[in-house]
């Protein structure tokens, strides 16, 4: 480890300390509205605490005044989960189509990757203002699936290129090789291999969409998701209820963030069991 | 189950292979006997790695006909020629481990489970990995993954292996270890082996045929020992090493021998082999580095105006063990190497920067096709008749 090599220079002191204020900065507001949503049921929005309870988690579930949270909670999984395949699924196969060189391959690309840097909140709109021209109803499902993916396919593309840059062809040739077909090419050697990056691309598609809020709030429609509702009781509730609904989010945040990085870690194992020095 | 089924001849006839308009390979014709070892040899982009990948069927030639046992092949899969290859990096499949790698083209092919599983242990015993099966290839070094690339390559029972750049990974110790493996287990399974290297010396220490290449083109396709002592020309004599390049123009002829002159005013004989070269014309010939006297220079000025000799200062001496490597720098800054035997060396040692002179004996000359410099043919033909 490291050795007593004299007193550190002031630059560590700077640097210690701004990262320290980012601690603070970042996880300080988050703790303290972990610690208010288990609020007594007579205590408000603010420090001090009357007691200790699990009221307001109940509230989440059974008052009505705090709004849809259980059925917006519902739409945006069901979502999440909707993005993160089609995000999965069209950005490996773009991304795989990319390797190679094709007649306009660069106006394409900068095309999809574009949308990254839209305000977000006018591609809503410029969606909401096309379903309605076209005479269709806009919902979370339809519009706001589709201004979701706006945003998630080029994370998705750019991960699948950062993914693919490590990936050697001499798998692919290999594969050929001894037989494949270019599908068991692809099943057996190609996924197998981009596992732990598809993982990561699927993790993106679906944390993106689950706190999305510029794209969605325009083309979502009546049925709110969860970050719309949360929004929406931010002007009208009143009780710690509110900070409930943040922790329990935050929750299923980890969970699924808990899910994935234990999965690719499996993944890492299983092909490096025992050995400290994999390539 | 090891023996390589059919006919392992390859013949290339008229292949050109162009990447845009750049052609790696140009107009190349090569013939490779059945059971052959055969080494593709030559510096980084002179195209042997691309008439490897043409030959197993991951790059089609533009141009030109492929022939594997008499059959033509472009178009048709690794699987359809017979071929297997071995990948520069092995590319073994990370997920998998060592045995379901190596039964990996056995599982495609709908063998069952135990029986891919008992072949693919018999060939991994035979690379001596049977104690690894279980394991992933991260798990194994450089040399395990070798043999288990190999072991994988040859479960398809192939009638030409193609090797691309095989030891180029390993350690020094490993590779010449390898490399005589390499030599006995193609002996043993007597199917064609084509292995694709930057090295002069691997090439001629396992080959039976070594193609010398530059520029997409063959250079020379001859014996080890043929590449060695006799190159074809000046670029097959410095790439191999073994020669010193002689160049200059004819003064005279007599007897069949050229007196060549030099630029540097030493003066050579070159024997003309029946030709008629002109006076004035360029003539190339070499000198291989272990007939070469070296003398200290002491008392003998002018003498580098004698025939088939020249004088020069030593510019480097490396020992070799059983030969001393000479670099003698000449006046004019061009260098040539004696390999002078030890004994001979140590009787009277030379130093850094003496003076010496250098002699050999004209009948030891070889004569050397075309210009003093492969890619610059042209301009020097401009300048005379070439024998």
């Amino acid at each position: 480890m490291r050795q007593a090599a004299g007193p550190r220079p002031w630059t560590f002191y700077v640097f210690a300390s701004f990262f320290a204020l980012f601690v603070l900065f970042l996880y300080g507001p988050m703790t303290v509205i972990y610690i208010l949503s288990f609020q007594g049921p007579t205590g408000g929005l603010t420090f001090p605490m009357t007691g200790f309870s699990f009221r307001w988690f109940h509230a989440l579930v059974t008052a009505e005044r705090v709004g849809d949270i259980g059925g917006s909670f519902q739409r945006s999984i069901v979502l999440a989960v909707i993005v993160a395949v089609l995000t999965v699924v069209l950005s490996v196969a773009a991304g795989l189509a990319f390797r190679r060189r094709f007649p306009g391959s660069g106006v394409v690309f900068y095309l999809a990757i574009a949308s990254l840097i839209m305000p977000g909140l006018f591609v809503g709109l410029g969606i909401a203002v096309g379903f309605q021209l076209l005479g269709l109803d806009i919902d979370w499902y339809t519009s706001a699936l589709g201004a979701q993916l706006t945003w998630t396919l080029p994370y998705g593309l750019l991960i699948m290129f950062a993914v693919l840059g490590r990936f050697n062809r001499a798998y692919e040739e290999a594969a050929t090789d001894l037989g494949a077909t270019p599908w068991e090419r692809m099943r057996e050697v190609v996924l197998p291999i981009l596992l732990p990056g598809i993982i990561g691309v699927a993790l993106f598609g679906f944390t993106l969409s689950y706190d999305e809020f510029p794209r969605t709030v325009l083309t979502v429609g009546t049925r709110n998701t969860l970050p719309l509702e949360i929004w929406a009781m931010t002007t009208n509730v009143t009780s710690p209820a509110l900070f409930a609904v943040g922790t329990v989010t935050t929750i299923v945040s980890f969970i699924a963030i808990g899910a994935a990085l234990i999965s690719i870690a499996v993944i890492q194992r299983r092909r490096t069991r025992g050995s400290g020095n994999s390539v | 189950m090891l023996s390589g089924s059919g006919n392992g001849e390859i013949r290339m006839v008229g292949v050109t292979k162009r990447f845009g308009d750049l052609a790696a390979v140009s107009d190349l014709s090569l013939t490779i006997p059945d059971k052959a070892y055969c080494c593709l040899l030559g510096p980084s982009g002179c195209g042997k790695t691309t008439i490897l990948r043409m030959i197993a069927g991951h790059e089609e030639p533009t141009t030109g006909e492929i022939r594997i046992g008499g059959e033509p092949v472009v178009g048709l899969t690794p699987v359809q020629r017979g071929t297997a290859m071995m990948f520069q990096s092995y590319a073994l499949f990370p997920h998998r481990s060592v045995l379901d790698n190596v039964a990996f083209s056995l599982k495609l092919r709908g063998a069952s489970k135990a029986d891919r599983h008992r072949q693919a242990r018999e060939l991994l015993a035979k690379v001596r990995m049977e104690r690894f099966a279980d394991r992933l290839p991260a798990q194994l070094s450089g040399g395990q993954q070798q043999r288990v690339a190999l072991a994988r390559a040859l479960i398809t029972n192939p009638r030409v292996l193609l090797l691309d750049e095989p030891l180029s990974a390993l350690d020094e110790y490993l590779r010449l270890r390898m490399r005589g493996e390499l030599r006995r287990v193609q002996k043993e399974l007597g199917i064609t082996f084509i292995h694709v290297t930057h090295t002069q010396l691997e090439a001629i220490a396992v080959a039976d045929l070594v193609v010398v290449m530059a520029q997409g083109r063959i250079e020379q396709a001859a014996s080890a020992r043929e590449i060695f002592t006799t190159p074809r020309n000046a670029y097959v004599a410095r790439f191999m090493g073994g020669q010193n390049v002689l160049s200059g123009t004819v003064e005279s002829v007599a007897d069949g021998q050229a007196i060549v002159v030099d630029e540097h005013g030493g003066s050579f004989s070159i024997a003309v082999n029946g030709e008629k070269p002109v006076q004035g014309s360029r003539l190339v010939g070499s000198i291989r580095r272990d007939r070469i006297a070296v003398s200290k220079a002491q008392g003998c000025a002018g003498a580098s105006d004698k025939l088939n000799s020249l004088l020069g200062e030593v510019h480097a001496i490396e020992y070799q063990g059983s030969y001393v490597k000479v670099t003698i720098e000449r006046p004019t800054g061009e260098g040539f190497v004696a390999n002078v035997l030890d004994v001979d060396f140590f009787r009277d040692p030379l130093d850094i920067g003496d003076s010496v002179l250098a002699r050999w004996s004209a009948h030891d000359v070889l004569t050397l096709e075309g210009a003093a410099y492969a890619g610059e043919a042209s301009m020097d033909e401009a300048g005379g008749v070439l024998i």
